[in-house]
């Protein structure tokens, strides 16, 4: 599902993102990204979202060498995945419902399958009676999970999320830990990029750890 | 086995359902088209949304910009209208032929018989000089002074209606030289200076709001351009959010586009109310003054035609505007 073959950023600011990275993480996995700050988590999620270039090496998304991929195709690619961020990047002038249809709305879902999946989404991460309040009306956890109901709505073949649990108690982290979990039970390969070790260490799954930009450790 | 064949109905059933999410979305790639007009008509709706949530500025750009439309349309219907009048009067221009005071009333009848034949001449008419002394003395006040004239110091006159008078005085030009040469013809005038000075001026206001028209849609595309680019600044996180779920920039920029022809259709359609109502009010001075000049001139409204002319145009001007405004800007808003 995702290659990285000798990888480099360099930022124009001489900063080193990430340095010769190779790894390769198949279809169905779950994938923890752990490393301290700087150490190239947020690089590495934003090279496979296409949001940065590498400056040398090759990213394969399924199969695709992102640098074969001109500029007007990359939304097209992002529709493949569903993204979730650490400060929830919801839109505050539009309800939950809203929020969550957007991807829909984007990739031109017919407007009766638009309620079904939304609503779908939103059971999953079970704020269906939400689904008319505006995000400033939700608390911290909530707010997270409209954001991962959002980037699950159009069933993507990929999840990224970027210190999904940043804000959140130990109790609601779990709790969030474990709807990722779900979808990579249903298929989906899951990558999170989490410095929250105690939590990581709880679940079972391969660990990728970075360490100013280097692979240092691969394994659960 | 039993354990094994539900794992193998639990994958069945998996991948059933993830065959029909793939089969939905092709059914709405299946129709593109669809999906397309569904996004138009979202968009649409969105910018709607957005000129009404916000009247009051809405009201104010709206304002500005049928201000700036205004002006030069009433520029033009107005120098439109007086041009027609001009075109009316040019109608009425003749030659007037001023005969020598040697030819007698039966010469001068056979003059003008040879002056209908020529090409190029409508009509003519004779005044004869006696008749016209007589009407002078009766409407000039001056009949007693005149009486004490031992000659008539009025000419026999021919009036020639030319056939056409495309092209001014210089047009007329041959004929009346034509005319000089024929034998009895004293001098020929061209009664058209003054219509021809008419013209002249009113071309310099054309041209006058020629200038002014593309200066003030600049002024407008400026304005819109700037406007819009506000509104996107004002929605920069939105624009991200949209970009990073996979939003195209024509996604992007649909709304504002839509934005953009909303403010031009409000413009122009209050620009035209304002050439209403400013042409009516016009015209109670200029009724005013024509009575003095016993002209029943008045402006008439504005031609419907001109009317969705210009609102063709403010919609234009206001998609052009907006389109200035979206086409760098929005692919410069990259989530970083």
């Amino acid at each position: 599902m995702i290659r990285f073959d000798q990888v480099s950023k360099r930022y124009p600011n001489g900063h080193q993102g990430l340095d010769n990275l190779s790894f390769h993480i198949r279809t169905g996995e779950m994938v923890f990204i752990t490393g301290h700050s700087g150490a190239g988590k947020s690089t590495l999620l934003k090279l496979i979202m296409c949001m940065e270039r590498p400056s040398s090496g090759h990213v394969f998304v399924g199969g695709q060498n992102l640098k074969d991929l001109r500029s007007h195709d990359i939304p097209y690619l992002r529709r493949q995945v569903g993204v979730v961020f650490q400060n929830h990047q919801l839109l505050f002038d539009r309800t939950v419902f809203d929020n969550v249809a957007l991807p829909l709305i984007i990739n031109g879902t017919p407007q009766d399958e638009i309620g079904r999946r939304v609503r779908a989404a939103l059971d999953k991460v079970g704020l269906l009676k939400k689904e008319s309040l505006y995000p400033i009306a939700l608390s911290g956890g909530e707010q997270q999970r409209v954001g991962i109901a959002r980037a699950v709505v159009h069933k993507p073949a990929l999840l990224l999320a970027d210190e999904p649990t940043g804000n959140l108690d130990p109790a609601l982290s779990a709790e969030i830990m474990a709807l990722f979990e779900d979808f990579n039970r249903v298929g989906v390969t899951v990558i999170i990029a989490s410095h929250d070790l105690p939590l990581i260490a709880k679940l079972d799954h391969r660990m990728l750890t970075l360490s100013e930009g280097r692979l240092l450790a691969d394994g659960s | 086995m039993a354990t094994n064949q539900n794992q193998n109905k639990a994958a069945d059933k998996r991948q059933g359902k993830a065959a029909s999410g793939a089969a939905r979305s092709r059914h709405s790639w299946r129709h593109p088209l669809r999906s397309w007009a569904n996004s138009h008509r979202d968009s649409a709706r969105l910018a709607l949304h957005r000129v009404t949530d916000a009247p009051f500025s809405t009201l104010m750009i709206v304002l500005v910009m049928s201000i700036v439309l205004a002006l030069p349309m009433g520029l033009a219907v107005l120098i439109d209208q007086v041009e027609q009048l001009g075109i009316d009067w040019q109608r009425a221009a003749q030659l007037s032929v001023y005969i020598e005071d040697e030819v007698d009333a039966a010469e001068a009848g056979q003059l003008q018989s040879r002056i209908d034949e020529l090409p190029g001449v409508a009509s003519t008419q004779l005044l004869d000089k006696e008749l016209a002394l007589a009407e002078f003395q009766q409407h000039s006040g001056l009949g007693e002074a005149l009486q004490q004239l031992a000659y008539n110091p009025l000419p026999n006159v021919i009036l020639v209606m030319p056939e056409s008078i495309e092209g001014g005085s210089s047009a007329l030009r041959p004929l009346r030289d034509q005319l000089a040469q024929l034998p009895g013809v004293d001098e020929v005038q061209i009664d058209l200076l003054w219509v021809e000075r008419l013209t002249a001026v009113l071309k310099m206001f054309e041209r006058f709001t020629g200038g002014l028209t593309i200066l003030l849609i600049i002024a407008m595309l400026l304005v819109m351009a700037n406007t819009i680019r506000l509104a996107i600044e004002s929605r920069r996180e939105e624009i991200l959010v949209v970009k990073l779920v996979g939003g195209t920039d024509a996604f992007v920029r649909r709304p504002f586009l839509y934005l953009g022809v909303y403010y031009g259709i409000l413009a122009g359609a209050l620009a035209w109310l304002l050439l209403i109502a400013g042409l009516s009010w016009l015209n109670v001075t200029v009724r005013e003054v024509a009575s003095l000049y016993q002209s029943d001139f008045v402006l008439s409204g504005m031609p419907v035609i001109d009317g969705l002319t210009l609102l063709a145009a403010a919609m234009l001007l206001g998609l052009a505007g907006a389109w200035l405004a979206v086409g760098r800007h929005i692919r410069e808003i990259q989530p970083q």
